[in-house]
């Protein structure tokens, strides 16, 4: 394997880091939205 | 045209998710791929029973199949410079890696998480986590916008040079 291939394995595995911690964080903050969502839904419910 | 001999059933679940689609989707896209060539295939819920079992090694597809795979995703295979020695596996992984990338909200739309997040009080989390969560996030959306660049490049020069590494 070149010493260009592996830099490019490096970089995918770098981006691929990258990603998931952004894709968490966004996880993250969809989470609290989607329990406002389910608070929402729940109080409707209850007045229904 | 690259043959498909590396190709394991492995590697086509991948490249169907790569995509995000499901099986109903890669039957579609079969079948979409074989009408532009005006080629005869398995209808669409004969195709929905094959896929799976194509993707699990339970019997390999045809090579009218094979080829229909080759021209759904020849985009993503043609996204390897010639002659570099890239295995499929390697070309599945970066096309999925890419493809969630570009599936990734911009700056804007994290602030709008963290501003909607921001509204009320929160148990989970406090108002500086969440500030620090959007903030964190944004930067590595740097960093992934820093190492596709890093990405193109690399495989750009390769592209350039020939694979002459």
């Amino acid at each position: 394997m070149s010493a260009r291939d592996d830099k490019i394995r490096q970089a995918m595995a770098e981006l691929d880091v990258h990603v998931a911690e952004v894709e968490a964080s966004v996880a993250a903050l969809k989470a609290l939205l989607a329990d406002d969502e389910a608070a929402g839904e729940e109080e409707q419910a209850r007045r229904g | 045209m690259r043959a498909l001999t590396d190709v394991t059933s492995e590697i086509l679940r991948k490249w169907r998710e790569s995509r995000g689609w499901d099986v109903p989707r890669m039957a579609r896209e079969l079948r979409k791929a074989a009408r532009d060539t005006g080629e005869d295939v398995a209808a669409h819920h004969g195709l929905v029973k094959m896929i799976p079992q194509w993707e699990r090694g339970n019997r390999a597809p045809r090579e009218r199949y094979r080829l229909l795979y080759l021209k759904v995703f020849q985009d993503m295979l043609g996204d390897l410079p010639p002659g570099m020695a890239f295995g499929t596996e390697l070309a599945v992984r970066l096309a999925g890696v890419r493809s969630r990338a570009a599936r990734l909200p911009g700056p804007d739309e994290i602030r709008a998480l963290e501003a909607a997040a921001l509204a009320k009080p929160r148990q989970a989390m406090t108002p500086a986590e969440i500030r620090a969560r959007a903030t964190e996030a944004i930067a590595q959306l740097h960093e992934v916008a820093d190492k596709l660049a890093e990405l193109s490049a690399l495989l750009g020069d390769d592209a350039a040079g020939g694979g002459a590494s």
